[in-house]
């Protein structure tokens, strides 16, 4: 529900109640009014006959335009002097009868008069046709101001909601929020400022040492790695040699995600941007061919259908990189005699291998580390890069598993075209 | 070969250079820039290893130092970063090769090696031992003056092999060198085994001596004492 609509369900819900209460304690006060007036006169009508009566003057009938009922009562005077009586008619009407009590003279007087008022339903019943208009005025006047309000009102607050959706880490942009008058949005983006900034901040010292750490070991792997060389090739034992090798084993998997490492972080700080369009087909088969004697040697089968005129815009470096590790583990993680499927056109790539069944689900294997085969041979970067790689240029990448076929598939997303539209657009 | 190795870490520059000295290379060492282009104007060397980050500047303002100075030698640059941009820079400034860090000795020196041949003014491009001889320009191997019929890789692998002679190579050394820095190349020490294995049997058609060991748990060594009188 939207604040707005709250505010006008809060606002609506508090005039129902207040209303009929209104309604009611006006109605209830005029009529008050008007019957307590009527009751005064009334009463000094009644004390200007006793008057008259004291001083032996035989009243009218009518005195002062009013009906007058006098008798005399034998016993006490009652309590109250005056005695007040309601009568409402079918007409509209109400009579209202003052009687008052007197003693002149030794006899016990009555005087009675009576004149007709409003009845109280009249003026209830003149009441309501306002109070509805005036209650759908109000409904009407809260719906249209309350929306106008709140666009006014939130907008600063819309804004900032805006700006913090399109807000990215990693393209380290300062959040600029628009100024607001409003006490609470300032302090909200004063708060989101101060989170964002941080965060950049924050993100940034990560990212340089993450990326410094990596340059750092570089040399130290170096030297570790030289050193070995040099021992193993001194004269050893064999069970030196065992502890050597293992030793270089673990000093090759250490640099290597190193290396990995780096290049995930360089890819992640945009440094390679495509310029150009490059020969998509090209790419495939010089890999291809670099791999060749791999495919051979584990007699796997490979069928390939390329389109020759697809060009891309990717970093060239990218590309290999893409290929080489796509192609890597689809030979790796293949089964002897396996078979390789490459289909490649403007629209997507697709590489398809033979190979065991992965035993985590297939998208994980895209984060840094997860591996089919925990205790493998294979660091777990290979696929993390294939993401990043197609994140950056803005590839979908899809990876499947179905009848004992590995499928990856990369779509370009219309960022391929046809070898010959892209000559015809540099032209 | 006179050798000027530009390394900062000493114990990086003194593994070089033990490698190196053994190869009969002429080494000398210098751990930053200052000391560097003070032996520069100095001596002529045939080839500078030049580190990158060095702590009294960059590598690369060596490379116009040389330039500006009309200094002979062929230039291989190291460097921890392996960005795109240092490498292009790099050849851009003339340097001849690059090298990334953590690098494999007998890669350093097959790199060396491979750059001087270029640069020979004799245009020297054939390596050879006893009866195998290797074309680098043509990639042709011959034993005994008769053809053999190899692939790319085994003759990048016998070059590696002839270039690094009694030299312990292991298998994570070849792999990087056939296959290249590519993250997700440990399990080609499978592969490396198959080449190996399929260019001693093509040798040993061929009539041609077996100079390659297996250097049990780590590698192989090209051997060249193997087939010696009274060994």
């Amino acid at each position: 529900m939207k604040l707005v609509d709250k505010f006008t369900l809060c606002f609506l819900l508090i005039f129902f109640i207040v209303t009929p209460i209104s309604i009611y304690s006006t109605h209830y006060s005029i009529k008050q009014r008007i019957d307590n007036v009527e009751i005064e006169r009334l009463s000094a009508v009644n004390n200007e006959v006793a008057l008259q009566l004291k001083s032996g003057i035989s009243p009218d009938k009518y005195s002062q335009g009013r009906p007058i009922s006098i008798s005399t009562f034998a016993g006490n005077l009652p309590n109250e002097k005056t005695l007040t009586e309601k009568q409402n008619y079918d007409q509209g009407d109400c009579r209202i009868t003052v009687s008052s009590f007197y003693n002149i003279k030794g006899l016990n007087y009555k005087v009675s008069s009576y004149n007709y008022v409003t009845q109280s339903g009249q003026i209830l019943r003149g009441m309501l046709p306002v109070a509805l208009i005036k209650s759908l005025l109000m409904i009407v006047a809260v719906l249209i101001a309350a929306r106008m309000l709140s666009r006014n009102i939130l907008s600063p607050f819309n804004q900032s909601l805006a700006q913090m959706q399109k807000f990215n880490l990693r393209k380290k942009k300062p959040l600029v929020l628009a100024e607001s008058n409003t006490k609470e949005f300032k302090e909200l983006n004063l708060l989101l400022k101060k989170m964002t900034d941080m965060a950049i901040t924050e993100y940034g010292l990560v990212k340089e040492f993450s990326e410094n750490a990596s340059h750092e070991l570089q040399t130290p792997l170096s030297v570790l790695r030289s050193k070995l060389e040099l021992l193993a090739d001194t004269d050893i034992q064999g069970d030196q040699a065992i502890l050597i090798g293992e030793m270089q084993h673990a000093i090759e998997k250490m640099a290597r995600i190193n290396h990995s490492l780096l290049l995930l972080t360089k890819l992640e700080n945009q440094e390679y941007e495509a310029t150009e369009h490059i020969s998509f087909a090209g790419h495939i088969k010089s890999i291809l061919g670099f791999y060749e004697d791999r495919i051979q040697m584990k007699a796997l089968t490979l069928t390939t259908h390329i389109g020759d005129d697809i060009s891309l815009k990717i970093h060239p470096a990218l590309a290999d990189l893409l290929f080489d590790n796509l192609l890597g583990n689809a030979i790796r993680h293949n089964v002897k005699n396996g078979i390789i499927n490459i289909k490649a056109n403007h629209e997507a790539f697709v590489i398809e291998n033979t190979g065991a069944a992965p035993v985590i689900p297939t998208e994980e294997l895209f984060e840094r580390f997860k591996k089919s085969d925990q205790c493998g041979e294979s660091i777990g970067l290979g696929l993390a890069i294939v993401k990043q790689i197609c994140e950056l240029n803005k590839f979908n990448v899809r990876y499947t598993y179905r009848d004992g076929m590995h499928s990856l598939r990369i779509d370009f997303n219309g960022m391929a075209v046809a070898n010959s539209a892209a000559l015809i657009a540099q032209v | 070969m006179k050798i000027l190795i530009v390394e900062d870490n000493r114990a990086l520059a003194s593994s070089v250079h033990e490698y190196l000295s053994r190869e009969n290379y002429v080494c000398e060492q210098a751990f930053n820039l200052h000391e560097a282009k003070e032996k520069l104007l100095f001596f002529a060397y045939d080839c500078i290893i030049l580190d990158i980050m060095l702590p009294d500047g960059s590598g690369l303002d060596l490379l116009n130092f040389i330039k500006e100075k009309h200094i002979s030698g062929s230039i291989l640059i190291v460097s921890a970063k392996g960005a795109m941009d240092d490498k292009i820079r790099g050849l851009e400034e003339g340097a001849d090769d690059y090298i990334t860090k953590p690098f494999h000795l007998p890669e350093l020196n097959a790199r060396l090696r491979a750059i001087h041949r270029r640069k020979d003014l004799d245009g020297s491009y054939m390596v050879a031992f006893n009866e195998i001889s290797l074309n680098t320009n043509t990639f042709e191997v011959t034993i005994n003056n008769k053809h053999l019929d190899v692939t790319r890789k085994e003759v990048e692998l016998l070059l590696y092999f002839l270039v690094n002679r009694n030299r312990l190579l292991s298998r994570q050394a070849i792999a990087t060198h056939l296959w290249g820095d590519y993250t997700d190349n440990l399990s080609n020490v499978d592969f490396v085994y198959q080449h190996v294995k399929n260019i001693r049997k093509k040798i040993n058609q061929a009539k041609g001596n077996d100079y390659i060991d297996t250097v049990y748990g780590l590698g192989y060594k090209f051997n060249t004492h193997k087939y010696e009188t009274g060994r």
